[in-house]
């Protein structure tokens, strides 16, 4: 490093010691910043920027991303925690505890002249056990609506408030029975739960439709608003004339040359119109039915004008995603041309109509046959109430999806590091040299879930901790605290549960980071002369 | 067709944030209702429906708004919410300020999201950021009392855009890039790479993408996409793919005009000689993308040329003067061409459209074409149009706003906007012509047609496409009036020989040409950037290796833009 200084005296350099102080310093800095938000009593944070921006939130995740994190350390360790939330879900805040957790735990040995190559050698060792014990109390579970609404209900109870939690946790659950495969051994594309949002003074509940909801209407004012026993045609064929063709105008001699010219130009977009048209007529022309046509593509006026005065509802521009969901939802193909259009290209639905709320327009698409694709309404007074619903119902479809795709759960309230810790502590005797330090550090660090979940709910840590490892010696089931006493209980009891994944890849991440950190031997910052590239 | 023909506007990055800017305040400047004693001819009045679109708000107060979508730096909103000032949605924390927003108390946004049961009352813990200070004049904007003769100094003051800003923005309009803060000594968002991969991060993409959709399906007849970004940093590549998702998306007509900024552009961890190679890098593949992906693009620059420019050396304006590397003011010239050169498809009536006008400039592929500015248009006091345009054969009315680019004045295709010269200024009738009668351009009877002829006399072998509208330049505040040298009159014209305006009065509006050209010279342009490249030596250029460039993709592009190069050399000409 000593070449570096020559190129740039102005650099500055930590060395040791004090690089290792510097990253310790501001891994515990994010640390107390989340703590606060940990479990179902954590504290919601109302984040008010400078210009008045609102944002409510719970979730770590979003806390981390909203934060201007200047420091390189508490950067680092932010970007790696929500890469977390990225890869399964949710965890960050749990994530960011630990990792803050072991480095302080580290820095009581290593403050004592233990080498941290020795530290990290036993947090691996640590790890590799903890991920033991971790297969050895995963709960196998059944799909079914009972286990899938105690972890989605955990999950959200972390998000918002419980009265709300149980309310979400219903509509998430069916959203994704709704869409799951018939035998219930696949995760479900979760893209095909659309989260749609209105805003809405007085009207604050969150539902789940069966089938579509749109966020654009008819253009028409001559359009039906409401049509019941509907065809769905959906379509991404252009139905407005626009020259796109470079060097392709025409001369005319006098405006009535010009205007005959303009109509035989869009006689081609007139076609596709007619054949809509005569789709229609055969389908519906004797019976109650009626007819939507929904296009990805634009619509111009004149031929919303056409198609208004065949009684059709017509939609233009649809979401490209919400093409795939239409025909899940009400059956039919999505078509690219009106080519040989045929009736078994129409999906169904019960009823469709629009919703008016403000400038928005909104189209509810309902009673359909066997949706294989829904949409959660999220209704609020307020775009930030919104984002905070909207950001729990994501993190409980994923814990669902979750534990869909682990076939397994784990008990929660803080019962696995329990268990962990007193695994671990056992363990620590089969090591040999240092490296049992580092175990028992490890084991140390686990236990700052349970703490920090006694903290949030009002009660003593210590008292807390003395309680739980003393009762999970005591049974061979997992013991967790019951946020509401204080006392010790049985999470499967309570139906209280963590997805498998997230606590594996937590166990992963926080001992990754924390030992890369606890590695860094020198902190360099540039000077005012920047390094060469 | 009898619907709107609509514009979704763009702006990517800061600098084009200036630019745009100035742009909606002069849309803004020349709105009309109604009432005004001035009578203009309806088909030479702009119609604001294509830039703008009515909404309402939860207050049912109809709102008026620019269909925009700008994206810039975390710390560049200032004072402002992301979610704008029309809709609510955001604490007003300035209390001063209160009763005139749609903002709401503190106190009542944490009652009202305890009622609506996201969380219990003693769970809810608030955290303030420290208020944003707001500039002045935006203070007495708000409150309604911005005093018209008062000198704001918006020059030496104004930090960011939203300083000076008059228009009101729609919630949909302003994104803030996730994470990036704006850091007045280098571009956080450094490079192109940068930005491509900006555009692929889904958190941004899917919502973006979803406002672009929400307002496309808004309009009747779109016709296509106005796009400013700053090509010298990341926001080139991040306009670059959005340009792509236009063009399979919409298949609309796309102006894109790439900004360079009036400043040495530096970079985080990288010296002066790596920053000069940086935005070489940003700037071939920032063309490059143009080159495939835009209908017509214009490079636009207050500087003579971009490359060696140590010194800062600028354009010059007659009867301007500017700080060289003050964003304010340059960026108001820059708009200033942008809002005349549009207006011909942007009038009331017109059968101009955006495609039609890019293509008429853009023979043969050349999608590159230059800029050309007179500002203030060199009018004296009193003096006729004919007159004017009778001196001034032996030298050029425009100057140059591309940079390194000349286009000449033969084989020039170009599109020229007049503005602010009202028909009583075209020539004196018959009865008082005197020496106008034997002027070959007496018998023109509009200012297009005038300027039109005149082209046709000076410049060889060219094509030129006119439009006018007797509606000036307004350039009263926030508009950096102080630019006008003391020369100029209050409405703009150049006053007689060593007379001065009279001390304390501002030139209130001014007439002015704008021109989009292009000729064979242009390739210079390109040639310029392509010597550049020769001293790259990618491989040493850490951002670059960073965010995941290859040799192979940067290579294809410097190829590809030789190719699109060589559209300009002689024996292609039509």
């Amino acid at each position: 490093m000593a070449s570096i200084s020559l190129l740039n005296p102005k650099a500055e350099f930590a060395r040791a010691a004090q690089a290792l102080a510097i990253n310790i310093s501001a891994a515990k800095g994010l640390q107390d910043v989340m703590r606060t938000n940990l479990g179902p009593k954590g504290t919601v944070k109302m984040l008010v920027s400078g210009a008045g921006d609102i944002k409510i939130t719970k979730d770590g995740n979003v806390l981390l991303h909203e934060m201007q994190i200047q420091h390189p350390t508490a950067s680092m360790i932010a970007r790696a925690s929500t890469a977390q939330d990225d890869s399964t879900g949710d965890g960050t805040t749990t994530t960011v505890m630990l990792i803050g957790e072991l480095l302080k735990q580290a820095d009581i040995y290593l403050s004592e002249g233990l080498h941290p190559r020795i530290m990290t050698d036993g947090f691996e060792k640590a790890r590799d056990k903890a991920l033991e014990v971790l297969d050895q109390v995963k709960v196998p579970v059944e799909i079914n609506k009972k286990n899938l609404v105690e972890v989605a209900n955990t999950s959200l109870k972390t998000k918002v408030h419980p009265a709300l939690a149980d309310l979400l946790t219903d509509v998430c659950v069916n959203a994704v029975l709704t869409i799951a495969s018939a035998d219930k051994t696949k995760p479900v594309d979760l893209h095909m739960v659309e989260l749609m949002e209105m805003q809405h003074k007085s009207d604050t509940d969150t539902q789940l439709v069966r089938g579509l909801v749109m966020d654009h209407g008819a253009r028409h004012p001559d359009m039906p608003k409401r049509l019941e026993n509907a065809y769905i045609l959906t379509a991404n064929v252009s139905l407005e004339y626009e020259k796109a063709e470079v060097n392709s105008g025409f001369f005319y001699k006098t405006a009535e040359e010009r205007e005959a010219f303009v109509r035989a130009e869009r006689e081609f977009i007139d076609q596709r119109v007619k054949k809509v048209i005569e789709l229609k007529r055969s389908v519906c022309d004797g019976t109650d039915k009626t007819f939507v046509l929904i296009n990805q593509k634009g619509i111009d006026p004149i031929s919303l004008d056409a198609l208004a005065k065949e009684g059709i509802l017509a939609l233009r521009r649809a979401k490209r995603r919400n093409m795939e969901r239409l025909s899940l939802a009400c059956g039919g193909t999505a078509m690219n041309s009106f080519d040989d259009l045929q009736e078994e290209h129409l999906g169904y639905a019960g009823v469709v109509y629009e919703h008016v709320l403000g400038e928005n327009k909104y189209t509810f698409v309902e009673d359909c046959k066997n949706p294989l694709s829904v949409t959660i309404l999220i209704k609020g007074p307020n775009k930030h109430t919104i984002t905070q619903i909207k950001d729990a119902i994501r993190d409980g479809l994923r814990a669902i999806n979750n534990t869909i795709a682990d076939k397994a759960l784990v008990p929660g309230a803080g019962a696995f590091e329990v268990r962990a810790y007193n695994e671990l502590v056992a363990f620590k005797d089969t090591i040999k040299g240092k490296s049992r330090l580092a175990v028992q550090a490890f084991a140390d660090a686990l236990l700052v879930i349970p703490k920090t979940l006694a903290v949030n709910s009002g009660y003593d840590a210590q008292d807390t901790i003395v309680k739980l490892t003393v009762e999970d010696r005591l049974s061979p089931e997992l013991v967790g605290l019951d946020l509401a006493t204080g006392e010790p209980m049985k999470p499967v009891d309570l139906g209280v549960y963590d997805n498998y994944i997230v606590k594996k890849q937590i166990l992963n991440s926080c001992s990754i980071i924390a030992s890369n950190l606890l590695l860094v031997d020198e902190v360099m910052r540039a000077g005012m002369t920047s390094l060469k590239g | 067709m009898d619907y709107t023909r609509e514009i979704l506007t763009f702006q990517f990055g800061t600098y084009a944030n200036y630019v745009g800017t100035h742009f909606w305040n002069q849309q803004e400047a020349n709105f009309r209702y109604g009432d005004e004693s001035e009578q203009v001819a309806e088909e030479q009045l702009p119609n604001n429906d294509i830039l703008y679109r009515e909404g309402r708000n939860d207050l049912n107060r109809t709102t008026y708004t620019p269909r925009l979508l700008s994206v810039d730096l975390s710390g560049t909103l200032g004072h402002l919410p992301v979610t704008g000032e029309l809709y609510g949605n955001f604490v007003q924390r300035d209390e001063e300020l209160l009763p005139l927003s749609t903002g709401e108390e503190l106190e009542q946004v944490r009652k009202r999201a305890e009622e609506s049961g996201v969380c219990s009352p003693e769970q809810l813990e608030v955290q303030e950021q420290s208020k944003a200070s707001i500039s002045e004049y935006q203070r007495d904007l708000l409150k309604n009392a911005v005093v018209p003769e008062k000198n704001y100094q918006l020059a030496a003051t104004a930090n960011s855009w939203v300083d000076f800003l008059y228009a009101r923005y729609h919630p949909r309009t302003l994104n803030v890039l996730p994470g990036l803060i704006r850091d007045p000594t280098a571009q956080a968002l450094g490079t192109y790479s940068a930005g491509t991969e900006m555009w692929q991060e889904v958190s941004f993409n899917e919502e973006f993408c979803d406002r672009i959709r929400l307002y496309v399906e808004e309009c009747d007849g779109l016709q296509g996409f106005h796009v400013l970004f700053d090509i010298d940093d990341g926001f080139g590549g991040l306009a670059g793919k959005c340009l792509e998702h236009l063009n399979d998306e919409y298949s609309r007509a796309s102006f894109a005009l790439p900004l360079h900024y009036p400043r040495i552009t530096s970079y985080p961890q990288a010296d002066t000689r790596l920053s000069h190679s940086i935005r070489v890098v940003n700037n071939v593949l920032g063309y490059h993308q143009l080159s495939e992906q835009a209908l017509m693009f214009t490079p636009l620059s207050t500087l003579e040329t971009i490359w060696r420019n140590n010194n800062l050396k600028s354009r010059s304006l007659p009867g301007l003067q500017w700080e060289t590397d003050n964003l304010y003011q340059t960026s108001a010239l820059l708009a200033a061409f942008f809002d005349t050169a549009t207006l011909s498809y942007r009038l009331r009536q017109t059968p101009e459209s955006l495609l039609r006008f890019c293509e008429c400039v853009t023979p043969a592929g050349r999608k590159m074409t230059a800029a050309g500015l007179a500002l203030p248009f060199g009018l004296r006091e009193g003096q006729d149009l004919i007159e004017f345009l009778d001196q001034s054969g032996d030298h050029a009315l425009l100057t140059q706003l591309t940079p390194g680019c000349e286009p000449g004045t033969s084989y020039v295709v170009q599109s020229v906007t007049a503005r602010g010269i009202p028909a009583e200024r075209l020539k004196r009738p018959r009865e008082l012509a005197g020496d106008q009668l034997r002027m070959a351009a007496y018998s023109c009877d509009s200012i297009s047609h005038m300027l039109q002829l005149y082209y046709q006399c000076t410049y060889h072998g060219s094509v030129t496409n006119a439009a006018a509208t007797p509606l000036p330049l307004k350039t009263q505040l926030p508009f950096p009036y102080e630019m006008f040298a003391a020369g100029i009159s209050r409405d703009g014209y150049r006053l007689p020989e060593g007379a001065e305006r009279e001390t304390g009065s501002r030139v209130d509006s001014a007439p002015m040409l704008a021109a989009v050209q292009n000729s064979t010279k242009l390739g210079e342009h390109l040639d310029n950037v392509h010597a550049q490249s020769h001293r790259v030596q990618l491989a040493k250029l850490q951002a670059y290796s960073n965010s995941g460039l290859e040799r192979d993709e940067y290579d294809t592009a410097l190829d590809q833009l030789l190719e699109f190069r060589d559209l300009y050399a002689d024996s292609q000409y039509l």
